[in-house]
Parts: structure tokens; C-alpha cells; sequence
């Protein structure tokens, strides 16, 4: 700026940074310790970080007059926001903020990412300036925010199952985690401070049943949009077959699901495959695979 | 006829099985993966310049550079189409819809059991009014000499699925209207010209075509970014009246029902062209596209018509990034018997010697327009299907159909109560709920009764 001032956006910007990083290290040592007052301190962090991140995207707005949904710096700074909007709901809901720590600390460094992509004030290109810009990308967004809080859980899921796996086959005695627990390992003392794999799984699907419902109306969304720029609902196009290939993934999970024998272990994997490829679909074909879709600039 | 008997079975058990079905939808995700590693459409040597030979081979024999369009990736979606048909007739359906049984309750892992004192008839009243209080649909059936009482909640979205899988088989059918009855194609107009489009009575005259692109200073350096793109153009339809009109980019036109877009730019041009200082009419009464060829009579010489460069940097005499119209040149290459002989950026109204006499000047240039068209009746029965799917899925994530069975066997001094749920997504999704409900029941009916 030409008066050294930072603008606005940039200021909430970094206040949201600090309070995600700040919060993301206070709930990973909870993670550890489960001492009740560094909870009591993240959830402001997390509740102020989400504000900033949200009064970013309005000043970036008031500034630029521009939607800051069409390049990567505006799209990342509202996946991390409906990221951590979304968990913070569940976590309310479900007591789910012995996972806060992973989910703060994600949002942190996609936020630190985007920054890097910040070019300054960009009017759209023809095709973007549409109001279905502003229905199509919130929605998209969102599903991948959702899936990344579900890709959390699968992870500790993925971890609890193993690590109770093993201490099952290390003692003959104990075969589960609340008998080791019982009888005093502290590993599993801490493992049993978590959800019940049975309850975690429940969950995983409970925020999947957001992301699905939401990447369907996505890709809807934007064939729609994709018929008014380019007179063509689908044209194969990268990110377009990504996005279909990781609905996909998630129809498979929601099917599986359905399944006794398939529920738990199994379907956590599938939830990790499916944010490996909503990563794909949002990072590997806008930085790597040219398309109509590759408006990285 | 037992043989075929067998046959039918066989392709039931396989076609109903949902891991089969995920099986193909496992193989349908990976093709798509395919097409979406490998670049699709592109010229097959391509391929050779992207990927080892013996790679480059496999793709084009196997058609992965197209894979949207072979018979295996549309056959698989078929076969999904036919898996979802058989699964829902055969497992969905019963499976969804149960009728009221008597089961084992301590067998089902969501149960549990109290003793109350009073009369079974006035317990049974109770019960219902419970779950009648809490939304839940009560109905009671004499079962093998047992009064049992069943309570449903969200009955009905046990059909959620169904309609999610119809929302499925709506939008395939609209996509197939589409292959069959549908078409597209895209047109280059040149400022001016007039074309009749293929497939239809209409045609459609370029009046004029403008483009606005804005330079930006970012941090990564000057961007120029367009802005908008507008044709203006005479369509004539069926009805053989001359409407003028505007096209723009997400403002499509609609003529007896085609859609045409904005779809991409570019130039065309003219050239004196002269042999021997004589000039050649029938070369140079046309427009050059980017791409054109002059192919000069008599000779084994061509010119290519490469690239049209909008703005010539006046210092340095090399193409400038910036895509407005200041300063244009063309950028010509000739071929000589098929080998590249030369070539050069000429300005205009310079000119340029092509050898054997020849000299070839740009004169002027004019303005093309890209325009796209599309002709899709199938787009309502998409749209349609893309809504039911959503439903269906929002009935089947949203709402946990779940069923109680209520047994009531009499015991010393009262009756003994047995309680067990089942939904259909398991039992671990509905456990806090099924235990604070029976809290509640137990309350409610030691409550009652004592007091
Ligand atoms: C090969 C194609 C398909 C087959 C064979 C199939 C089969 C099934 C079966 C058997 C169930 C019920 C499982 C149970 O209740 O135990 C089911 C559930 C479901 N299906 Fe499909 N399906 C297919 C495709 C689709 C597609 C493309 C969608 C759209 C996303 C879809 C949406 C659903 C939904 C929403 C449920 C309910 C899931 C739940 O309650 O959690 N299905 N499917």
C-alpha cells in the first residue's frame, strides 16, 4: 500500500492465522493431556479465528467489489473458514474438540498457502462474472471443507483402530483397549479419553452426509453454469471428471456404510481416498493439469 | 429351462449383490481416473512426445485418449444402471420395507428390559402413548400369542433411497436423449460473414465482434485480463424473419430452441499477394484464418498463415503479451516441398519475399467469433433427475428410519418389558438415542405405576 498501511483484509487475514495457530497448539496438547482449561481456552480462538476469516472475506469484498471466490487465495481463505465453521458446529454437538488441534492447524496452513497466491485486485474473466460464481463455488468449497473435517475424524479413527489393534495382539490378557486401559497402560488410558470407534464412525458419516449433499449440488451447480459460459453441461473436463471420480469415492462410502461387515475400518479408508481426491480435484488440477477450469491466476 | 432357470438366478444374485455394484462402481472411478491423468482428444502424437512408446501405444489402442466415448466406459455405466435396477427390486425394496415381525429382543444389540408392576393391557397403553408423544407411528400385532407393540419413526424415508437411485436413473435417461436426439458444434464467423448451421434452418450473420481486456499490475507482474467479449449478430430462424441480437459470454442467444455461446476469438486476414510484381486475384479475394495455408500455383511452396500478433513491441520488434490491437503483424512460415524454409513476422503493409518471385503483405485484418451451439433435449430430464437425487439423498442422510419392538410378557407381581430397536443404518448411529428413550420409557412406567 502506498500509504505502508495494510489493508484491511490483510489485517484479518493474519489475526485469523494467530488465533488458528494459537488455538490449533492449545487443542493439540489437549489432545495429549485433556487438561479442561486449555479447551476452555482454543474454543474462543477458534470461534474469533473463524470470525476474522469470515470479516476478511466481506472487507476483501468492500475493497476489491469483487467476490474473493475466483482465484486460490479467495477460495482457500473460505475452505478454511467453512472448515472450521463446520467443525466447530460438530464440535459443539458431539464434543468434538479433541480433534480441534488437527482441524485449526489444517485451516492454518491452507490460510498460510493462499496467502502466497494473493495477486493483488483481479477483475473476473468473462466466463467467471456470473451470479453462478457465487452459488457454485460456496457450494464446492464447502463439501471440501466438510470432507476435511471427516478426513480428520478417519484419521483418528485409523489411528485408535490400529493402535487398539496392537495393543489387543501385544497382551494375551487385555484384548481391548478399556481392558488395557483398566489395567493401566497409559497409551490406552489416553486412547479411551476418545470417542468409541463405534462413535467416531457414527460421526464420520454424519459430516460426509453434509459434504456428499453439498458436492452433489456442486457439480450440479456447475454444469449449470458450465452450459451458460461454454453452451456444454459437461465437457470432461478435469476438474470436472475429478469432482464426479471423488463423488464417486464418497458413493461408494455412503454404500458401503450400509454394510455391517464394511462399516468402521474399512469405510474410514474410503473417507481418507475421498479427501485425497477432493485434494486432487482442488489443488492437482488447478496447479497442474491445464482446462477451462485452471484460472489460477 | 432349468438351464435358464440358473442363468436368471445367477445374474440376480451377482447383479444384487451391493459389492458387485461397488465393484463397478470401483472400475467406473477408475476410468474416470484415466481420463483424468491422460489428456483426452489430443492428437495421437501427443501421446508419443507425453509418454514412453510402448505407453503411448497401449493408450491409443485402448482408446484411453477418448475413454468417455468407448463402448467400455459407457457399458460400465450401464452395467450400473442394471446393478442399481436389479438391487433396488431385490434387496432394496424388502429390505427397506420389513413387515412386523416378532424377533429374539435380546439378540438384537440395541435392547434392554425392565420390570414394571400393573396390568399388561394398561402398560401396552402406556408404551404407545409414549411414542405417540414423541412422534413415533405405534402399531400392535398379536404375534404367535404375544402382544407386541411396534412403533416406527420416519417410516416413510425408508423410500429415501429409492428416490435417490431414481434421481439416478432420471439423469442417465436425460443424458441419453441427449447422445441420441441432441448435437453441437462451434463456428468461427468471420466480421461480416454469413454461415448456415448444420442441423438447423438458421443462420447467423456477424455484424460486428468486440472484446474489452484490461491491463493489471499484480505482484507476480502485468496480467491482461479480458473483460468481456460481445458479438453482435442477424439470426435467422425457422420463421425466416432477420432478428439482430447479442452474444456474450454466460448470455447465451436461443434460436427455435439452440443455445449459441460466446465461446472463443480470434482474427482472420487479407493479403496483397503479388507474382513477379502481378497480382494474384483468386489468392487474395479470401480471409486467412489462423492455421490457413497459401499454397502458391505452380510452385511446391506454401506459406503458412501461424499466428496473428496483436501488438509488436515498437522497440524490439518481438511480440508483446498484450492481446489488444496496437501495432499487428502476422506471423507467416513457408514450407517448401513440406520442409520449413523460412519465416517471419511481417507487420502490416510490409511486406515479405517468399522466394520465386512471390511477395506476400498483410493488408488488413478482421475479427472472428468463435460461436458454440447446442441443441439438448434431454436438459429438463437432468435438471428433473439431479432434484430427486438430491432429495433422495438429503431423505436417506437426514432422517433415521428406526423401529421399535415392545414385548410385554407378564411377571411376578407386574410384567416384564422387552425393548429392542433396529434401523437402517445399524444400531452404533442410533445407541444414545435408543438408551435415553429407554431411560425415559422406564422412568415414565416405574413413575406411573408406583405413584
Ligand atoms: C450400481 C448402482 C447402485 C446400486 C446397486 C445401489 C444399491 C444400493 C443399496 C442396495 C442400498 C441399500 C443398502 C441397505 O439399505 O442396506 C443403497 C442405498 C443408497 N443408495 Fe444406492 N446404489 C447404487 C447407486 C446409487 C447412486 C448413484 C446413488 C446416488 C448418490 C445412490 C444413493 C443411495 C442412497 C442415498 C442410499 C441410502 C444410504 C443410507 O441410508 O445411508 N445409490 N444403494
Amino acid at each position: 500500500m502506498a500509504n505502508g498501511r495494510m489493508p484491511l483484509d490483510e489485517v484479518l487475514m493474519i489475526i485469523a492465522i494467530g488465533a488458528y495457530v494459537a488455538g490449533a497448539l492449545a487443542l493439540l496438547v489437549y489432545f495429549f493431556s485433556r487438561s479442561e482449561w486449555l479447551r476452555h481456552l482454543a474454543i474462543p480462538l477458534a470461534i474469533a479465528g473463524c470470525v476474522a476469516q469470515f470479516g476478511q472475506l466481506l472487507a476483501r469484498y468492500e475493497i476489491t467489489h469483487i467476490w474473493p471466490l475466483l482465484n486460490l487465495y479467495g477460495s482457500l481463505s473460505l475452505f478454511a473458514a467453512v472448515a472450521v465453521l463446520i467443525f466447530i458446529i460438530f464440535a459443539f454437538r458431539y464434543d468434538l474438540w479433541f480433534a480441534g488441534g488437527f482441524v485449526l492447524g489444517l485451516a492454518a496452513l491452507f490460510l498460510a498457502y493462499a496467502i502466497t497466491w494473493n495477486e493483488g485486485t483481479m477483475p473476473a474473466v468473462p466466463s467467471l462474472q456470473s451470479y453462478w460464481a457465487k452459488i457454485h463455488v460456496p457450494l464446492v468449497v464447502s463439501s471440501y471443507a466438510a470432507f476435511m473435517v471427516s478426513f480428520v475424524i478417519s484419521v483418528l479413527f485409523l489411528v485408535k483402530y490400529y493402535f487398539e489393534r496392537s495393543l489387543a495382539g501385544q497382551s494375551v490378557m487385555p484384548a481391548s483397549g478399556a481392558a488395557a486401559a483398566a489395567s493401566g497402560n497409559s497409551g490406552a488410558q489416553w486412547l479411551n479419553t476418545m470417542p468409541s470407534l463405534a462413535q467416531l464412525d457414527v460421526l464420520i458419516y454424519r459430516i460426509v452426509a453434509v459434504g456428499l449433499p453439498l458436492l452433489t449440488l456442486g457439480i450440479i451447480t456447475g454444469a449449470m453454469w458450465a452450459h451458460e459460459s461454454w453452451g456444454h453441461y459437461w465437457q470432461w473436463d478435469p476438474k470436472e471428471t475429478a469432482a464426479l471420480f471423488s463423488w464417486i469415492v464418497y458413493a461408494i462410502y455412503m454404500h458401503l456404510h450400509t454394510r455391517n461387515a464394511w462399516r468402521g475400518m474399512r469405510t474410514a479408508w474410503v473417507s481418507v481416498i475421498g479427501f485425497l481426491s477432493i485434494m486432487f480435484c482442488y489443488f492437482g488440477v488447478n496447479l497442474w493439469i491445464s482446462g477451462l477450469h485452471s484460472y489460477k491466476v | 429351462m432349468q438351464a435358464a432357470r440358473e442363468l436368471y438366478d445367477d445374474f440376480i444374485r451377482t447383479f444384487g449383490n451391493v459389492l458387485f455394484a461397488v465393484l463397478l462402481f470401483i472400475v467406473w472411478g477408475l476410468l474416470t481416473l484415466v481420463g483424468v491423468v491422460i489428456a483426452q482428444g489430443k492428437d495421437p502424437a501427443t501421446y508419443f512426445d507425453d509418454y514412453a512408446a510402448p505407453l503411448a501405444r497401449l493408450i491409443l489402442r485402448l482408446d484411453f485418449n477418448n475413454i468417455y466415448h468407448t463402448p467400455y466406459y459407457v457399458g460400465i455405466i450401464g452395467l450400473i444402471l442394471l446393478s442399481l435396477a436389479v438391487c433396488t427390486f431385490k434387496r432394496v425394496i424388502p429390505a427397506r420395507l420389513p413387515p412386523l415381525r416378532a424377533v429374539a429382543i435380546d439378540k438384537i444389540p440395541l435392547h434392554a428390559s425392565f420390570d414394571v408392576t400393573g396390568d399388561p393391557e394398561t402398560i401396552r397403553e402406556r408404551i404407545a402413548s409414549f411414542f405417540r408423544a414423541r412422534g413415533w407411528n405405534v402399531r400392535k400385532r398379536e404375534l404367535g400369542g404375544v402382544e407386541w407393540t411396534f412403533a416406527d419413526k420416519h417410516n416413510w424415508a425408508r423410500r429415501g433411497v429409492l428416490v435417490a437411485h431414481a434421481g439416478f436413473v432420471i439423469i442417465a435417461a436425460g443424458t441419453t436423449i441427449y447422445w441420441a436426439k441432441g448435437f453441437s458444434g462451434d463456428e468461427a464467423i468471420i466480421t461480416g460473414q454469413t454461415v448456415s448451421v448444420p442441423h438447423t434452418q438458421t443462420s447467423i450473420k456477424l455484424d460486428g465482434f468486440s472484446y474489452k481486456i484490461k491491463p493489471i499490475i499484480t505482484k507476480s507482474g502485468m496480467v491482461y485480463q479480458p473483460i468481456d467479449y460481445v458479438s453482435r449478430v442477424t439470426a435467422t430462424g425457422n420463421d425466416g424473419i432477420a432478428r439482430t441480437a447479442t452474444i456474450r459470454v454466460n448470455h447465451p442467444l436461443d434460436v427455435d430452441g439452440v443455445l449459441y455461446y460466446q465461446s472463443s476469438y480470434g482474427f482472420a486476414m487479407r493479403f496483397r499477394i503479388t507474382h513477379d510484381g502481378v497480382r494474384v486475384p483468386a489468392l487474395m479475394n479470401r480471409d486467412y484464418l489462423t492455421g490457413d495455408a497459401i499454397d502458391l500455383p505452380g510452385t511446391q511452396r506454401t506459406v503458412a498463415v501461424a499466428q496473428f500478433v496483436p501488438t509488436v513491441d515498437r522497440l524490439n520488434g518481438q511480440p508483446s503479451a498484450d492481446p489488444r490491437v496496437n501495432n499487428p503483424a502476422v506471423f507467416l512460415q513457408i514450407f517448401d516441398s513440406g520442409q520449413a524454409s523460412g519465416a517471419g513476422l511481417v507487420p502490416m503493409k510490409a511486406s515479405i519475399d517468399v522466394g520465386g518471385g512471390w511477395r506476400i503483405t498483410p493488408q488488413h485484418y478482421l475479427l472472428v467469433s468463435g460461436i458454440q451451439y447446442t441443441h439438448d433435449p434431454g436438459v429438463a430430464l437432468v435438471g428433473i433427475g439431479a432434484f430427486v437425487l438430491l432429495a433422495g439423498l438429503m431423505i436417506s442422510f437426514y432422517l433415521l428410519p428406526a423401529r421399535m419392538f415392545v414385548r410385554i410378557d407378564p411377571a411376578p407381581g407386574g410384567s416384564r418389558i422387552g425393548l429392542a430397536a433396529t434401523t437402517v443404518k445399524g444400531y452404533d448411529i442410533f445407541e444414545r438415542q435408543f438408551n435415553d428413550l429407554a431411560a425415559a420409557l422406564g422412568t415414565k412406567l416405574i413413575g406411573d405405576t408406583r405413584g
